[in-house]
This record gives structure tokens, C-alpha cells and sequence, in this order.
């Protein structure tokens, strides 16, 4: 099992309803990842903005970290860890 | 007035019980945190199945592989951790408003006031520890007794997830037995010394005269006698005033390049200037450590004129301590910067300007850092670190990540 870090821009769905958000898909190096499970989510403070981390399994079972920047509205692939 | 019952909670294996708690693949295998596995660098946190394989905190990593080649290692994430530590205290805070929080995953709790409102301490605990584990993952060990050291000492006996209520009743039993070395204070050499002289329980401790024990451990001696007699009138705190704040980092590469090494300081001084002025502190003694390519140490302490918090202040002292231990043509592979007589920060300490405008200016830094990050504003020697590291706005994200704090 190995963790790589990628913080790469990426296209999600996502879900946001009563102040919260749930990421539901998303799209990295082309394909298409549902979101099978949440592991988690934490918030990472930084000055005024803050970063909402989600741990999340996508459907090919890999563990996979997002992240959303609420300073310029954009998500990131911020980890993934592949099972080997 | 309550009888006094103090809960002290231990997060089991913190930094790894987060990554298994946020990542399920990894519950139930053996996780060390600190750094991959061909990285050099020393095991931060290992969990119980890593454990179990004779991985301990401080090993290299090279050596912890070898001993558990199936072990998961991960960099780890202090900004995650500290995160995971905000809600943990959440949760303490609507059990108790008196708590201690020691470090991020350890706390005191005074619930002579409110254990009744649950019930009993023990379910308090099995309340707190259900609501940790639903929302954060973290599995936590409960100890509670009458002080702070009986609560500590008991939250360490039945680790991972253990719960020890110590009764009034029960404490000198519990402690008469007890091995010397679980009492704060006894270090290695401490143990050494008493084992020498066939001390080896706190009860046979406690039984010595208590100016016998002050002359053979000094200062310490009294401290432990009293504590081995299970007197300990600590109370739970909500503002410590920590001992010694210290920052340190590795290079990923040994360097003998000095404008890396200064910045490197430089942005370790930031960090700890930040944080003394984050919980109004000031400091008077700047330290400053060394670690070589050649695995040697070098390390030096000067106090200031006065208790100070400002980052270029006690940069000035690192700069001067650096010079002068600065003699080996070696290359640097760790830096570490510490400051030490930590106290409340007076509102003046002088009546010159100086200090003043320097106050007024860190002011004014903090608040930029306040709302655009602590990366907004940084001193010009800190940016050489740009080319070595990657860094978001909350800063560098060192060599190891687990402690960048």
C-alpha cells in the first residue's frame, strides 16, 4: 500500500445542501470516479479561507483524499493511496 | 464541595489512529508515521499492530521496515492532526468546561462537577469515547482518579481503549505496587539509580524517609516522594504556560548551502514567534541544535536581555548562537530551534520604543496572517526555502510533514 500526493486541479460533482457539501463524483486523468464511501471529512484553517478535506474510497477501491478551497472555489485531488 | 476527580484522556497511537480512522483500508495493519520507507528520517507514531511487530517511536525507518516490511508508512499531516485535535477538544468542552489541554491528543478534565450529571465518571468516559471514535475514528484510554497523576498513571495501564477509575479507596493500594518508572518524573537515569538501590516499586519509595530521597535524586527527589505518597495538589489548568516551545526539521538532503540554513532557522523562529504571541507569551532563552552528516550534535543556549516574542529578536540570537557553533566543515542534515523560560507576556516591559514598535508591527503581521494565511507576510531569508520545499499558505510543507507544525 503506497500514498502518493498530487494536489492536481479536478472537475466534481458535488453535492451541497444546508451548508454542507458531499463530493459524489469525480474526474481525474480522464475517467470517471463514483464515490462509493466517506471515510471522513476535516477542515483545514488557513488565514480567513479554509480547505474541507474528504476521505473518500472511490469505486475501484482506491482511498482517495479531496479537497476543496473555498479561497478560489476549486477542488484538488490532494491524495491517493493504491492498494498493492 | 464535589470530591476532586480528575479525568485524564490519551489518544492511543494519535497520529496513526487518525490515518486508520480516516482511511479503512488501513485499520487492523500496521501504520508508522514519519516518513516512507526508503526516506530517512525516524518513526513519529507507530500503531498497535506496528507495534506488536517492535516498532517503537525514534527508530529509523530503514530499520522499521526491515522489522515490519508489511507496515504501511505514511508522511503523515500535521494540519490534518491538529484538525482531528480541534474536534476532540470540541467534544471534551461539552462534558466539562474545565479541562487542561496538554497537548493535542492528551487533556485533563476536572469533573468533580459534572461526572454526576452522567451518571458515573466511567460512563462519562464511555460516552466521550463512543462520540470520539463515531466522529473522528480516534480510539482514546480513559484513566480518572482523585489527581492528576493517579488519573495519567491509569490512563496508560490499559492501553488501547482502556478505561481505569482509581478510587479514593483504592489509590495507595494501587499505587504501592506500582513500578517505579510509571510515576512522572523517573526517566532512565532516575530508574537507574533507584534499581541500584533495589527501589523498584513506588510503595517501596514511598516508604523511604522523604529527606533521604531528596539527597540522593536533588530537586526531583522531593517532587517524586510526594508523588510516590500519592500527593499531587496539581489542579486542572486552562492556560499552561508550556515549559520550552522548540520547532525542528530535517533536510531532505544534507546541505552545507548557508542561506538554506539560515532560512531554514529563520522560518522555525517565525513559526515559534508565531505561536508565542498566538497565547500572549514571551520567551528568554533562545535555543539552537545542530544535527551534522556525520551524525554528530552541536547545541547552544543564550538568554535575551529580556522575555521577548518577536520573530526578528530571537532570530537575532539564533544568528549569533549559529556563528559561534558554526566551526565544522560538515554538512548539515537537522536544524532546531527552541526557546525555553516561557512566560505570560507582560503588556510592558520597557519604556523605550523600540520593543514597542516591533510589538506594534507583529501586530499587524498577525493580523495579515490572521486572514490571508501565515505565508502572506514572511522575512526575505525564509523565501530560499521556496526551491527546496512545496508550500501552501499556511507554509512550508518540510521533511517531515507529521511535525510541521
Amino acid at each position: 500500500m503506497k500514498f502518493e500526493d498530487i494536489y492536481e486541479p479536478i472537475e466534481v460533482i458535488t453535492h451541497f445542501q444546508e451548508g454542507r457539501l458531499r463530493p459524489l463524483r469525480f474526474k481525474w486523468n480522464g475517467r470517471v470516479y463514483k464515490i462509493r464511501q466517506w471515510n471522513g471529512f476535516w477542515i483545514n484553517r488557513q488565514g480567513s479561507n479554509r480547505q474541507y478535506h474528504f476521505s473518500v474510497q472511490a469505486d475501484n477501491s482506491d482511498f482517495v483524499e479531496l479537497m476543496f478551497d473555498d479561497a478560489d472555489l476549486q477542488w484538488q485531488i490532494a491524495r491517493v493511496c493504491l492498494d498493492g | 464541595m464535589a470530591e476532586r476527580l480528575i479525568m485524564h484522556i490519551d489518544a492511543d497511537a494519535f497520529f496513526a489512529s487518525v490515518e486508520q480512522g480516516f482511511n479503512r483500508q488501513l485499520r487492523g495493519r500496521p501504520v508508522i508515521v514519519g516518513g516512507e520507507a526508503g526516506q530517512r528520517g525516524v518513526v513519529h507514531t507507530a500503531s498497535y499492530e506496528a507495534r506488536a511487530c517492535g516498532i517503537r517511536t525514534g527508530m529509523p525507518l530503514i530499520r522499521a521496515k526491515k522489522l515490519c516490511p508489511r507496515a504501511v508508512f505514511i508522511k503523515g499531516d500535521f494540519a490534518h492532526y491538529r484538525a482531528v485535535g480541534e474536534s476532540l477538544r470540541e467534544i471534551y468542552l461539552r462534558y466539562t468546561p474545565r479541562v487542561e489541554f496538554t497537548s493535542l491528543d492528551d487533556a485533563y478534565l476536572d469533573i468533580g462537577d459534572s461526572a454526576h450529571l452522567f451518571g458515573s465518571p466511567v460512563y462519562m468516559a464511555r460516552e466521550i469515547r463512543r462520540e470520539a471514535e463515531e466522529k473522528t475514528g480516534v480510539s482514546l484510554s480513559f484513566g480518572i482518579g482523585g489527581s492528576k497523576m493517579i488519573a495519567r498513571i491509569a490512563s496508560g495501564l490499559d492501553k488501547p481503549r482502556g478505561i481505569n477509575h482509581i478510587t479514593p479507596e483504592h489509590e495507595k493500594a494501587f499505587l504501592r505496587e506500582l513500578a517505579v518508572e510509571h510515576l512522572p518524573g523517573v526517566g532512565r537515569r532516575v530508574k537507574e539509580k533507584l534499581v541500584d538501590l533495589h527501589i523498584f516499586t513506588v510503595g517501596q519509595l514511598a516508604a523511604l524517609p522523604r529527606l533521604a530521597v531528596e539527597q540522593m535524586l536533588g530537586k526531583n527527589g522531593r517532587t517524586l516522594w510526594k508523588l510516590a505518597n500519592g500527593i499531587d495538589e496539581r489542579e486542572v489548568e486552562r492556560k499552561v504556560v508550556p515549559r520550552q516551545i522548540s520547532r525542528e526539521t530535517s533536510f531532505p538532503r544534507d546541505t552545507g548551502d548557508e542561506k538554506a540554513i539560515l532560512g531554514g532557522l529563520q522560518y522555525l523562529t517565525e513559526r515559534i514567534a508565531r505561536r508565542l504571541r498566538e497565547q500572549s507569551l514571551s520567551a528568554r532563552t533562545v535555543g539552537l541544535k545542530l544535527g551534522y552528516a556525520d551524525f554528530s550534535r552541536a547545541a547552544r543556549a543564550k538568554s535575551l536581555e529580556r522575555a521577548s516574542s518577536d520573530g526578528a529578536e530571537i532570530f537575532g540570537m539564533v544568528r549569533y548562537l549559529y556563528g559561534q557553533m558554526r566551526l565544522k566543515r560538515v554538512h548539515i542534515r537537522h536544524i532546531g530551534v527552541s526557546v525555553t523560560q516561557v512566560r505570560d507576556k507582560s503588556v510592558q516591559e520597557t519604556l523605550f520604543d523600540g520593543p514597542r514598535r516591533a510589538e506594534a508591527l507583529n501586530s499587524a503581521v498577525d493580523e495579515l496572517r490572521e486572514r490571508f494565511g501565515f505565508m502572506a507576510v514572511m522575512p526575505a531569508e525564509t523565501l530560499q526555502l521556496k526551491s527546496r520545499y512545496r508550500n501552501d499558505a499556511h507554509g512550508y510543507i518540510l521533511h517531515n510533514p507529521a511535525l510541521t507544525r
